[in-house]
């Protein structure tokens, strides 16, 4: 059986445990080393340098170096063969901003987005909220089928999904047929596919969130239970009154990684419904997909949509980094 | 296994004198077990059913999956025939090869690399040490869809589109595993390493002799996020290659997919699917405990 009473849901980017431990571990360094507590050598920098220097040139090249090329390319025209490029200023992004395809894409996303976070955020409570009741036999085996999302990739989940929704072969429809539905057009009908997509989404992000959720249910001190349950309160009231107020930093985490991951979806749509029918499941992703890579490219306003999805998914994670010091405060 | 099976194996179950101590009310708590247990088999086979079809439908001959009038789970007669389609139809034994080379070689660099520089963060004390380790971090937030465009420009211009090394080098680093690193080092006691260095070990040897094998979980718990991050890739290995020989696995699934479902043969369908799947399932239920820890103490899914 899983135990994962020791587990400690730690931010990734804990800032104050850092801090301390670099402070005493220079206290105690400082009798020694008195006089190199301040300045570290050149010598001592240099062989540092040695360790570091792989991770850097890679990251550099591949991350940090692109940063800034992306924002020049944004503010370029690059011709479709031969790159050539013409410098335009913001032009892209005002004819980006001004056009209804690019809001279109904005609106699918935000539809991915909500339906991720509700669905995927909500079950994936409830879920662990079961799982977290101790049972003698089986857990492994639940844990199992349900944890088993988290190692499929999107290309998988875009696979299976696809033979679920086929009208003739595929199971879905076949199995509203059985409660006396009639089933929808599941990939040729713009809403539907749009839904489609979303079901995908959400299950392959479920298994990641009822493991979050699960860990941070098991930090819950166990005397805040005994507490309520002193004070006469039932099963369904300790869940709303100790459960989810206490899991509330995690349910942002939550909220947070779930936003970026579904502003991401890239390999479900592409595998399910290649952005169509029409531009119906094209999120931004998928339009600097399209933009930069099929037919004419238009790297320059693919580059504009990138940075503009960018500086949304580096505003949320932001918002991360303050909920995580919340969240330190808050326990 | 049946819901009836489970139920009756939960019955048999006899408690013994030592719970009976221990738990006042067994045949209460016994009980009202039995809902949960429902609950969560249910749960879990609703979430497993797209794998649980997948596994059963590879396996299933083409006339049957088109012949018959309503979908089944199970096959009526077995066949590996989907399997031998799949392998020779489409070049999957490359494109596994081609993914086993981009994933073996990226997770290794990126456990190697973030090993090296994890030790100088930890250990070291150098000049722009804060400030590196700050830029680091930051790239964290960086998403990916920012840099692969000017990556693709820029792997394409040196000629290394449909090359392992194009596959491969945008990911050799990654500031997560530096980080992870860096956290575990550190909570290993310095006294370790100042009486090392008193015994005239170099730094080299204590890393590779007394912080790695000391740090074989951590280590283990990151090589199994870079690997199945690495073997998921989606958007750079469908960008970088064109040629079917270069193709990934999944890549050359999406394409086979888009082959075989003219056919409507969705046996071999699967059975590439199942194919592709197979690692990262051998590593989910052989590590699972090691991957949900990891998963649930970083918050990261590598």
């Amino acid at each position: 059986m899983l135990s994962m009473s020791a587990m400690v849901l730690t931010p990734p980017f804990d800032n104050d445990r850092d801090h301390v431990t670099t402070t005493s571990r220079k206290t105690r360094k400082s009798p020694s080393d008195a006089p190199r507590a301040n300045k570290p050598s050149w010598g001592a920098t240099g062989k540092a340098m040695l360790f570091i220097l792989p991770t850097f040139l890679v990251l550099g090249m591949f991350v940090y170096f692109p940063i800034i090329e992306s924002f020049r390319l944004s503010l370029n025209r690059v011709a479709p063969f031969g790159g050539k490029e013409i410098f335009v200023g913001i032009e892209n992004y005002t004819r980006l901003l001004s056009s209804s395809e690019f809001w279109g894409t904005v609106g699918v996303s935000v539809f991915f987005m909500v339906g991720t976070v509700v669905f995927a955020i909500g079950f994936a409570v409830a879920i662990a909220i079961l799982l977290s009741i101790p049972l003698r036999r089986f857990s492994w085996y639940y844990r199992t089928m349900i944890f088993i999302p988290v190692v499929i990739s999107s290309a998988i989940a875009g696979v299976l999904f696809r033979l679920l929704y086929n009208p003739v072969v595929g199971f879905f429809n076949y199995w509203l047929s059985l409660v006396g539905i009639d089933g929808p057009n599941w990939l040729t009908s713009r809403t539907w596919a749009l839904i489609a997509v979303t079901i995908t989404v959400v299950w392959r992000q479920l298994g990641f969130n009822v493991i979050i959720a699960l860990a941070g249910i098991q930090q819950i001190d166990a005397q805040l239970y005994e507490a309520a349950k002193v004070d006469g309160a039932g099963t369904f009231r300790r869940i709303w009154h100790v459960t989810l107020p206490m899991l509330t930093p995690t349910l942002f985490f939550l909220l947070v990684i779930n936003v970026i991951t579904s502003l991401q979806a890239f390999g479900e749509i592409n595998i399910l419904t290649d952005g169509g029918p029409g531009k119906a499941t094209t999120n931004i992703v998928y339009q600097v997909f399209v933009d930069g890579f099929v037919g004419t490219h238009f790297v320059g306003k693919a580059s504009a949509q990138a940075f503009l999805l960018a500086l949304l998914i580096i505003g949320v994670s932001i918002a991360q980094f303050q909920g995580f010091s919340k969240r330190v405060h808050y326990q | 296994m049946t819901s009836a099976d489970m139920v009756a194996a939960d019955a048999s179950a006899t408690p013994t004198s030592v719970e009976l101590e221990l738990d006042s009310e067994p045949k209460k708590r016994r009980f009202s077990e039995l809902p949960i247990h429902l609950a969560l088999l249910v749960i879990g086979l609703i979430i497993a059913v797209p794998i649980i079809i997948a596994f059963f439908m590879s396996f299933t001959p083409l006339p049957e999956i088109v012949g018959r009038s309503n979908p089944s789970i199970l096959p009526e007669t077995w066949t590996l025939d989907n399997y031998e389609k799949a392998w020779k139809a489409s070049p999957f034994p490359r494109y596994m090869l081609n993914s086993f080379i981009q994933t073996g070689v990226i997770t290794a660099a990126q456990v190697l690399l973030s090993i090296l520089a994890g030790f100088a963060f930890a250990m070291f004390e150098f000049r722009g040490k804060a400030i590196l380790f700050a830029v680091l971090i930051g790239s964290l937030i960086i998403p990916f869809e920012l840099t692969f465009i000017p990556n693709f420009l820029l792997i394409s211009d040196l000629g290394l589109a449909n090359t392992y090394a194009g596959l491969t080098i945008p990911f050799l680093a990654s500031a997560f595993g530096v980080f992870m690193m860096r956290q575990f080092f550190m909570s290993i006691p310095r006294d370790l390493y100042d009486a090392a260095k008193i015994d005239g070990a170099s730094d080299w040897f204590y890393l590779w002799r007394v912080m790695v094998p000391l740090s074989k979980g951590a280590i283990a718990a990151f090589t199994i996020f870079a690997f199945l991050a690495a073997w998921n890739q989606y958007l750079w290995p469908l960008v970088i290659t064109n040629e079917e020989s270069m193709r990934t696995a999944q890549i050359g699934l999406r394409f086979f997919l888009v082959n075989q479902e003219r056919a409507t043969d969705w046996g071999a369908i699967m059975a590439g699917a199942m194919i592709v799947m197979v690692p990262t399932l051998i590593v989910f239920l052989v590590a699972q405990r090691q991957l949900v820890k990891g998963i649930a103490m970083t918050g990261l899914k590598g």
